[in-house]
């Protein structure tokens, strides 16, 4: 389990986040939606022990990740949004920094790339950027980690590739493994990512499962308008309103409307998720 | 399993990092080393055009050489892991399951040992290899090396007999080990402190080091000789004096060197990206 308490994190004198508190609980997929500059990057790169947090503490099963620990390092998996280039062969750079990690498994790697459509013989240097990117997601599923942080996996994937990727998180990743993606294309990935975690000026707005979201707000894609409606959206067969859920009918959680929701009533719906 | 350092894991990484750095620095390495051969050619093409006669560097000349290649060898340093210092692969490097020990250990051995080494043994391979198929070439180098070796051993050892001033050849190696050492550590910490313009960076602080120095020496002896005038100074005395100094040097490059060490330890502890 990952704890976070107090987190506290600045540029120079420009603060990013501040006094962040929440708990990360295995078998979930975080999504971590913000606007640009909200501290998405910082907080994996802090999660992953690339930054090392000026305020308060982050703790992954007793241990501190900016200590670089290898059984922590052997344990999880940082995908960047822009990943390095190799200059090898998919195959062999997957097996030389596999041989590092206790839980890689060849045969996964090349069923995963495969399954990208990507030949694991090619040369990465010769690979187009998405083509490197999926390589790199791959690696990172055949690693068998248990704490992934992936920052805006699907950028640069066309869209076939993108249900490909949805496919292997959720076929590759272990039960009980914790997964924390940070993403603007939230429509990419709508159907894995829950709990859903919205930051916003340095703070957490809202880290609620999508069951605590529909029994909170009620999502209607009719076509008759609410008065009370937090968010109005028109779309060509209708419109998607958002509005407080007051009889407990379960709806189908649209995530860009919930996070345009957020956006536009901030101080309502933290009141709501934070109560 | 240790968290600091695993004998298993290390053999590991250093496989990897050798292999990290075989990918990225080995045509480097390579020409560096191979500056024997390059300079053979132009200097037999050289000869052919302009004397008509086939000559091939003299000793005197590839040895030049080698110390030439040495300093760039040293130089390079500061790109073998500068990309530690760039947000993509420094961030690979950081999340690689080892420990930072492993690391650092792994990073030593192949700054102060594998690349020197690989180097030397390129150039001296070439070396021979050109001495035995060219009969105008001369003795190899190594073969030269160990000739001047035990000059400096006699040499030294008439001078001992002659004057008071004792040079030990051990205390001289030693002396050229250290100073190596301290080279490519200072060239190795510039590669992972600065972000860009690494060599360029490392080289400015040196003459700005060496300015200093001159600067305060220069005001610092006239200022003692102004103070004692009646200064002398016997034979045995200077002798102390030149072995006080050597000695005074050798542990200064020695304190150095831990410094630089301690340096690039602290860059990869703390390293953030």
């Amino acid at each position: 389990m990952i704890k976070i308490e107090n987190l506290g994190f600045s540029y120079g004198a420009f603060p990013v986040l501040t006094n962040i508190s929440m708990e990360l609980r295995g078998g979930n997929i975080y999504g971590l939606l913000g606007e640009n500059g909200v501290g998405k990057t910082t907080l994996l790169t802090l999660l992953c022990g690339l930054k090392k947090p000026q305020e308060g503490s982050i703790d992954v099963d007793g241990r501190r990740p900016f200590d670089r620990l290898p059984s922590l390092l052997g344990e999880q998996f940082y995908l960047p949004e822009t990943v390095a280039p190799v200059h090898a062969r998919a195959i062999s750079f997957a097996k030389e920094n596999g041989a590092l990690r206790s839980g890689f498994d060849p045969d996964k790697f090349t069923a995963v790339l495969t399954e990208f459509e990507v030949d694991p013989e090619q040369r990465m240097d010769a690979m187009s950027a998405g083509q490197l990117k999926k390589t790199w997601i791959s690696y990172a599923l055949a690693c068998n980690a248990k704490y992934y942080y992936f920052d805006e996996p699907t950028n640069g994937l066309d869209i076939p590739s993108k249900t490909q990727f949805r496919r292997a998180v959720t076929r590759y990743t272990a039960e009980d493994a914790t997964l924390v993606i940070s993403t603007h294309q939230v429509r990419d990935l709508e159907n894995i990512i829950d709990p859903v975690i919205i930051l916003d000026n340095r703070a957490v707005l809202c880290n609620a499962s999508l069951q605590e979201i529909s029994e909170k707000l009620f999502f209607d894609y009719g076509t008759e308008l609410h008065p009370g409606a937090l968010y109005l959206e028109q779309t060509p067969g209708g419109c998607i309103q958002v509005y407080p859920n007051t009889t407990g009918e379960e709806s189908k959680v649209n995530l860009e409307a919930f996070f345009n929701t957020v956006h536009a009533h901030k101080d309502v719906v933290s009141q709501m998720f934070n109560r | 399993m240790s968290e600091i350092f695993n004998f298993h894991r290390f053999g590991t990484y250093f496989l990897y990092d050798l292999r990290q750095m075989w990918r990225k620095h080995s045509r480097a390495a390579m020409l560096i080393g191979g500056s024997v051969a390059i300079l053979y050619v132009v200097w037999v093409l050289c000869s052919l055009v302009f004397t008509q006669h086939w000559s091939a560097p003299m000793i005197e000349v590839r040895f030049m050489l080698l110390m030439v290649a040495f300093t760039v060898l040293e130089l390079y340093q500061a790109r073998t892991y500068g990309y530690l210092t760039d947000k993509m692969e420094g961030s690979d490097w950081l999340m690689v399951p080892a420990s930072r020990t492993e690391k650092f250990v792994s990073m030593l051995l192949m700054t102060l040992v594998v690349i020197p080494l690989l180097f030397l043994f390129v150039y001296f391979l070439l070396d021979g290899f050109l001495s035995l198929v060219d009969p105008t070439y001369g003795k190899a180098l190594i073969t030269g090396f160990w000739d001047t070796y035990h000059g400096m051993i006699n040499m030294f050892g008439q001078m001992s007999e002659a004057s008071p001033i004792v040079f030990s050849t051990g205390a001289l190696v030693f002396a050229f080990i250290i100073g190596y050492i301290c080279n490519f550590l200072y060239f190795l910490l510039c590669g992972v402190f600065f972000k860009n313009h690494k060599i360029v960076w490392g080289i400015a602080i040196m003459c700005g080091f060496s300015m200093v120095l001159s600067i305060l020496f220069g005001l610092l002896v006239p200022i003692l000789m102004l103070k004692m005038p009646h200064f002398e100074m016997d034979e045995l005395q200077a002798a102390h004096l030149v072995a006080g100094l050597m000695n005074g040097t050798l542990v200064f490059c020695c304190l150095l060197a831990l410094g630089l060490g301690w340096g690039i330890w602290r860059r990869v502890k703390t390293l953030q990206h």
